[in-house]
């Protein structure tokens, strides 16, 4: 086996190869958090709603969603669902990245179904009593739900959602096999093309690594910044 | 996935703690065994392909293989791999020989030792017709898909610069790209564009294969490096198969007039382990 070479990391096509990698990851995890992000939220008050069909909708999200593989998701949003479409749409999509658009829409699903379980854990962290009171004094269900109960509910849901954010990342690793030109990807293009199978991996362990790392230590920070404050 | 992070750091691992506990002789080794492993492809027909009868992995990789076997005295065993996890597993040791479309250029030869070419193809472009692409510099900008991990990339990438490649596990789900139309082209090895041209049935027509290679792809047996007593005993069995004319019966077999890859005459011969450039 050739020796460690890591110049190969620090510049050179290879270093571009890897760096771009890296971004497309990035971002793929930074656009997937703000779409889905809003979306869980959603799926979380229809948990907890008062209407048995909303209930009922969103318990069939979250449990349709979590139970399958991240692949399956891939390989069905970019191989199953864009065959769906009319012609016209098909087309413009499939003439622009439609590798990225689909692991975009997988992982959002995706983690929107576990960050809407998170959150639903935090809301029911808030006495019943808070939303009751809320009630009482004449908010609808929404205004006591944002005004009252969402925002105690915050604290204790924060740092589960930043877990979450946290195996979203590396989550986005699995888009490798949709031909997304994220971090893996890029490994393995460096890799077939020049055998160095161990400097590759070790720059995608060490960055997978970093953003881990910066995304736990964010979290004990909330944590003793924020902490959950007893009703 | 937490477990992807980990299967990587324990590759890396094990590539640094057990390369230097490699066997001495792996010929003895396979002897006392009495089993030699093939790593196959599996999914490219006609090589290696699952045999939708019998569910058995068939091809002229796999004869070739098992005529090894035989002539070693041991009973092969077939083990499938993707493209990329080809040149690994076989110098973890995972795979005693690698009989997987596997090919032989240059950059490689630092990596694993070849056996005897054992077959030659070029590499080619399937294309949509309804693209309007009629040659290779046309498809600078536009989007082709192929398999990862194999010289397919590398080759189209120097054959037409500027193209915007993009690239999968297998190459039939680079096919089933190109057929819903997330590219305009797909490059394979020519026997298995062929193939998987002939598998289009009537919506053939709506396709078809550019006619220049973007290159010549020699494709022989892979063995690790430094095993010469195995190199020169798979390498006899090579030249037993060419001289007895069983090799050029094994081409018809798979690829000849009566199958869908019709070639109608064999354009190379089992002699030699040295390639051009």
């Amino acid at each position: 086996m050739p020796s460690f070479d890591p110049g190969l990391l620090l510049h050179g096509q290879y270093h571009d190869w890897l760096v771009n990698g890296f971004v497309l990851s990035v971002e793929l995890a930074a656009m997937a958090l703000v779409l889905g992000l809003p979306l869980a939220l959603a799926i979380a008050v229809m948990r907890l709603a008062p209407v048995r069909a909303l209930r009922a909708t969103g318990l069939a999200y979250v449990e349709g969603i979590r139970n399958i593989p991240l692949l399956a998701h891939l390989l069905f949003w970019y191989f199953g669902a864009p065959e769906l479409l009319p012609e016209p749409v098909k087309a413009w999509l499939y003439s622009g990245n439609v590798e990225v658009a689909s692991a975009l829409v997988a992982l959002t699903l995706y983690v929107a179904a576990y960050m809407a379980e998170d959150i639903r854990s935090g809301v029911r962290s808030v006495s019943p009593g808070q939303l009751d009171a809320a009630r009482a004094l004449g908010f609808g269900y929404l205004g006591a739900m944002r005004l009252v109960v969402l925002p105690q509910a915050v604290r204790a849901t924060v740092p589960a959602l930043i877990s979450q954010a946290l195996n979203l990342w590396k989550d986005t690793s699995v888009a490798t096999v949709i031909g997304v030109g994220e971090m893996m990807y890029q490994a393995a293009r460096v890799e077939s093309a020049s055998f160095r199978s161990a400097e590759a991996f070790a720059f995608c362990t060490t960055a997978y690594l970093c953003v881990s790392l910066t995304i736990t230590a964010l979290a004990s920070w909330m944590q003793r910044r924020y902490p959950v404050r007893p009703a | 996935m937490r477990s992807r992070l980990t299967a990587v750091i324990g590759l890396f691992l094990s590539a640094f703690l057990l390369a230097p506990l490699a066997h001495a002789d792996q010929l003895a080794d396979i002897k006392n065994k009495g089993e030699i492993v093939f790593g196959v492809l599996g999914t490219d027909e006609p090589n290696s392909f699952v045999d939708p009868k019998t569910r058995e992995i068939v091809g002229y990789e796999v004869d070739i293989s098992k005529a090894i076997a035989k002539k070693l005295g041991v009973k092969p065993v077939f083990k499938q791999l993707s493209v990329a996890a080809r040149i690994p597993k076989l110098q973890q040791g995972r795979v005693d020989v690698l009989a997987a479309s596997l090919t032989h250029n240059k950059e490689r030869e630092s990596q694993v030792d070849f056996s005897l070419t054992t077959f030659v193809t070029g590499q080619k472009v399937l294309v949509k017709t309804s693209s309007g692409i009629k040659d290779l510099p046309q498809l600078s900008g536009k989007r082709v898909l192929t398999v990862k991990g194999g010289t397919q990339e590398p080759n189209i990438r120097k054959a037409v610069p500027g193209v915007d490649v993009v690239t999968f596990e297998t190459t039939q789900q680079a096919f089933l790209a190109l057929q819903q139309g997330k590219g305009v082209g797909y490059v394979n090895d020519e026997a298995s564009i062929v193939n998987d041209y002939a598998k289009l049935g009537p919506a053939k027509k709506d396709y078809a294969i550019l006619s220049q290679s973007i290159s010549v792809e020699p494709l022989a047996l892979g063995l690790r490096k430094g095993e010469t007593a195995l190199k020169t005993q798979v390498d006899g069995v090579l030249r037993e198969l060419e001289s007895s004319g069983e090799a050029e019966k094994l081409f018809f077999k798979w690829y000849g007039p009566s199958t869908k890859l019709q070639f109608d005459k064999r354009s190379f011969k089992i002699d030699s382990d040295k390639i051009a450039g």
